[in-house]
């Protein structure tokens, strides 16, 4: 082919995915599109109540019923030698005791903790006949207190979630120095607080979980859905006696969205496993959406109270901030790190912020766990700093740019290691506010709230500068490669897909150096047979896995040049290698790559590499949204939103734009609709779409979306930083930003800063009546 | 106790048989092995199960398969031409990036197909309309909505 071809799918150039022919037309491979002969069905019947002894268990009717293979309960697991899943760990209790949270089981025993734990799992012949048995199934459960907020899991005398956690507090951190922060607030010029309401959200993927588990050969095979098929072999490892490495397969086909909800072993996948090491014959769960709101990871969950203190010239002397995060009765290790360290880390954002006091506390409730969703402790950490500094700008009558402005770290202070001992290698961050005024007309802004006016809306504008950790601290890859004497080559990676459109991104890089049109690329991914690794999250696996694409390409080309030396009996210093070709220097001698690999006794060449970032990469943004009110109704419309987005080089233009906006729209869902609501018995009341409200198709469209390539990450060798999470951190609070920006110049003034997410036209109504909760 | 149903299932005569409480979905996805056609709720709030019947955007897990009695179904499965020739809006979802993990993707663009075949040209707040029974959760919709304006436009130069 013509090399100029080439290189309109190199890394820069616009692509269409590879991942989309399949997809649009039917053929993706989801947990619940693999069906083999003689599979069976798992229902799980789960606890209709929040807390309670569990007295009784009939399945004596659901055993008798047709098509049942099996039933099993806690105590039938217990007594075949399973085990809790691997438990959270790594902090301390206010009682300096490692953290001990409840042992968390594939099915509950004994005692239940939230609704939806599951209790007894029926396997029968059809989906049918699972969900009558499990019908049939008789749970008597002795309920007991049960605490579904923070509040009352903090109220003397609340009932304890478990004992491991003395007052429901199952861990705490402190970080920053008290002692100098109450200094610089006590000489400070101004200062403000708030309290703010990071609400509990359902990442609510489109495919819920789903597993499918098959013994054979004497090896467990697990196809499911997720984003770290190895981390869910050593945790099925874990909890299943007799398995190891060797006899367990994960195995991932198309991922129907992940947002962080897919990233380790959930009981159910355990009960699943346990069926299909008994019956020997492939089992299924299919999660229904009730289940994944009742029983998959949640969100969020902060509670904070936030003080900033500034000097006379709006310089930030201090951060103080006192947060309470809800983990739920059986808390993940991601969530308990996103509240108490993830989130930490990135609280200070652009800003050079000298002294920080933060104590955080994670409380067990019971409610579902918390975990990994879409910016993971990032999100609540900028949206309490971007609330404090609009609330600061409003205090000392600045524009809020303009207070940013003065308060952000310099390119001169690069590296620059903030107040947690995070070191930030690159970041123009006044250049990437500069872009992103100028893209927002933020000058402007005065008109167009006239003419709002004019047609009888409020209209609010609201701002977010800041940055985020991505990398998940996990930061090498290794890549195989396979040149088939069929014409492809073939990548091999252990991050995963899930929609990102990773697939592409990889085979862009690997054009650059092997020159070949795309379609001669592939990419496998999902097996641990073939791969093993962290998989993906936290925005890590561009910058991880496609630079050990780079890296395996490259050792690839040099590999097969050796080989061409053979054939073409030249000496290697001689072969050149261009376009799919090896040739000899001078001469018209020369040899297909692929050509190359059938000759080979195997019909392939071999190849791998690997790389390893230096660091943590930093994404930074300056987001600018403009909202209009309906003051009748309360009803809030995004009708602006420009970016600007430093996220260094970019390998897939169109991709990147996808992932800020839609990520986006996910960070205005938070902000505008969505929420998880429990009663105070703990019963799950948004536990449907029409009960949860996720953003439909009018939410908004018109994004102006800019990427600034011009600082590299310098911490890996692709020069790029992170995508996936940025729209999300961004958008909810520049957003609410924007909300209480409006609420103010309707006449609230600084009391519109007490609204709290989701900012519902209830909510907005009642605000602009004075009503704030 | 199963029922025959005989309908046109993407262009060809279809008979199976089929227990009177089965959706349609359920059939689809089982019997048939048109896996295109996707469960992402219990309530008929996502659309991921949306499918053409007599050319209408139908959900069909709010379908009986035996209502398929006599009617055309058409899903993901045959929207491309027999020689494998994308449907414009096909093509047009690939060309705007207007989808990522792909699970909404089939119901999206049935509901796409079927706005195309009542409004020729859509405006944007008809495309909206036409999308608000299915849910995305990677996009933001902003390239779906702009994949429909581009088939629109597709299907438009085509005719004309």
């Amino acid at each position: 082919m013509d090399p100029g071809d080439v290189g309109r799918y190199g890394s820069g150039q616009v692509v269409r995915r590879i991942e989309d022919p399949a997809l649009v037309q039917g053929q993706g491979r989801y947990v619940d599109d693999v069906a083999p002969e003689g599979q069976v069905f798992m229902r799980f019947v789960r606890s209709t109540t929040a807390h309670g002894r569990i007295v009784a268990i009939d399945t004596e009717a659901a055993r008798a019923m047709p098509g049942v293979l099996a039933i099993y309960t806690g105590a039938d697991l217990e007594a075949a030698g399973v085990k809790p899943l691997m438990a959270a760990a790594g902090f301390r209790r206010p009682d300096g005791k490692a953290m001990d949270p409840a042992p968390k089981r594939a099915l509950a025993l004994e005692v239940v903790r939230y609704v939806g734990e599951p209790v007894v799992a029926v396997i029968a012949e059809s989906r049918a006949a699972a969900h009558a048995a499990a019908d049939a199934v008789g749970v008597e459960i002795d309920p007991l207190p049960a605490v579904s907020d923070v509040p009352a899991a903090l109220a003397p005398g609340a009932e304890p979630v478990w004992p491991g956690a003395p007052g429901n507090v199952l861990a705490q951190a402190q970080h920053g120095d008290s002692a100098a922060t109450a200094a610089a607030f006590a000489r400070a010029a101004h200062t403000v607080e708030l309290d703010l309401v990071n609400q509990r959200v359902a990442p609510s993927t489109m495919e819920p979980r789903g597993v499918l588990a098959h013994f054979e050969g004497g090896r467990l095979t697990m196809r499911l859905s997720s984003q770290m098929p190895s981390g869910v072999r050593t945790g099925l490892i874990h909890c299943l006696p007799g398995l190891t490495t060797e006899t367990v397969r994960v195995v991932v086909g198309d991922v129907g969205g992940g947002f962080g909800m897919k990233t380790g072993l959930y009981p159910e996948d355990a009960a699943v496993g346990f069926a299909a090491l008994q019956l020997k014959r492939p089992v299924k769960w299919q999660a229904e959406r009730l289940e994944d709101f009742l029983s998959a990871n949640h969100g969020r969950d902060l509670t904070s109270h936030a003080e900033l203190a500034l000097d006379a010239s709006g310089r930030v002397l201090a951060l103080r901030v006192r947060s309470v995060a809800n983990v739920g009765a059986y808390p993940t290790g991601a969530g308990v790190a996103i509240a108490l360290m993830i989130g930490p880390w990135v609280i200070t954002s652009i800003y050079d912020i000298p002294q920080l006091d933060l104590h955080l506390r994670c409380v067990l409730t019971h409610t579902a766990a918390t975990g990994a969703y879409r910016g993971a402790g990032r999100p609540e950490a900028i949206y309490v700093i971007e609330r404090l500094l609009d609330a600061a700008a409003r205090e000392m009558k600045l524009d809020p740019a303009e207070l940013r402005r003065r308060n952000m770290v310099r390119p001169e202070q690069m590296p620059y290691t903030n107040a947690m001992g995070q070191v930030y290698d690159s970041g123009q961050f006044e250049r990437i506010l500069d872009q992103g005024l100028a893209l927002a007309d933020w000058g402007g802004f005065a008109a167009r709230r006239e003419q709002s006016q004019a047609r009888g809306l409020l209209r609010g504008r609201g701002i977010a500068t800041f940055l985020e950790w991505t990398g998940g601290n996990m930061l090498e890859e290794q890549v195989q490669v396979r040149i088939t004497a069929d014409g492809y080559v073939e990548l091999t990676s252990a991050t995963m897909p899930m929609g990102q459109g990773i697939a592409t991104s990889y085979a862009q890089l690997a054009v650059d150096v092997f020159g070949l049109p795309i379609e001669r690329i592939r990419v496998l991914q999902g097996d641990t047979d073939r791969a093993n690794g962290f998989g993906s999250a936290g925005s890590r696996s561009l910058f991880t896995g496609g630079a050990a694409v780079r890296v395996a390409a490259q050792n690839t080309v040099a590999v097969g040049k050796d080989l061409a030396a053979q054939a073409l009996e030249a000496p290697a210093a001689d072969i050149e290698y261009q376009a799919g070709r090896y040739t000899v220097a001078g001469t018209d001698l020369g040899i297909g790559l692929f050509e190359l690999a059938q000759r080979q006794s195997a019909a392939v060449i071999l190849a791998e590499g690997g790389a390893k970032a230096g660091a943590a990469s930093w994404p930074n943004a300056c987001h600018v949204c403009e909202v209009e009110i309906d003051p009748a109704t309360g009803e809030v419309r995004v009708v602006a939103y420009a970016s600007v987005n430093d996220i260094g080089r970019i390998v897939s233009p169109v991709i990147v734009r996808g992932q800020v906006e839609g990520g986006a729209v996910q960070g205005i869902g938070q902000a505008l609709c969505e929420r998880i609501v429990y009663d105070a018995q703990g019963q799950l009341l948004s536990a449907s779409f029409m009960d949860y409200a996720l953003p439909h198709a009018d939410v908004f469209r018109g994004f102006k979306t800019a990427f600034d390539q011009s600082v590299p990450c310098l911490t890996n060798s692709l020069g790029a930083k992170g995508v996936g999470e940025l729209g999300t951190i961004g958008a909810t609070p520049a957003v609410v930003n924007a909300v209480v920006d409006a609420l103010d110049h309707a006449g609230l003034g600084r009391a519109a800063e007490k609204v709290q997410m989701p900012l519902t036209a209830e909510t907005v109504w009642r605000a602009l009546r004075g009503k704030l909760a | 106790m199963s029922s025959s149903i005989e309908f046109t299932l993407n262009g060809r005569a279809t008979a199976v048989a089929a227990p009177p409480e089965m959706l349609l979905l359920d059939l689809l996805r089982g019997p048939l092995s048109l896996t295109g056609t996707h469960s992402g709720c219990d309530t008929a709030q996502c659309g991921a199960c949306t499918v053409l019947i007599d050319g209408q955007a139908v959900k069909s897990c709010s379908v009986l398969a035996v209502q398929a009695q006599g009617r055309a179904v058409t899903t993901v499965e045959g929207l491309a031409r027999p020689d494998g020739t994308l449907h414009p809006v096909q093509e047009a979802f690939i060309a705007c990036h207007g989808l990522q993990c792909g699970f909404c993707t089939p119901g999206m663009m049935l509901a796409a197909t079927c706005l195309l075949a009542q409004i020729a040209d859509p405006s944007e707040e008809q495309i909206v309309h036409a999308l608000e029974g299915n849910l995305c959760r990677c996009t933001g919709y902003v390239n779906i909505v702009a994949a429909v304006r581009q088939a629109a436009r597709a299907m438009n130069g085509r005719a004309s």
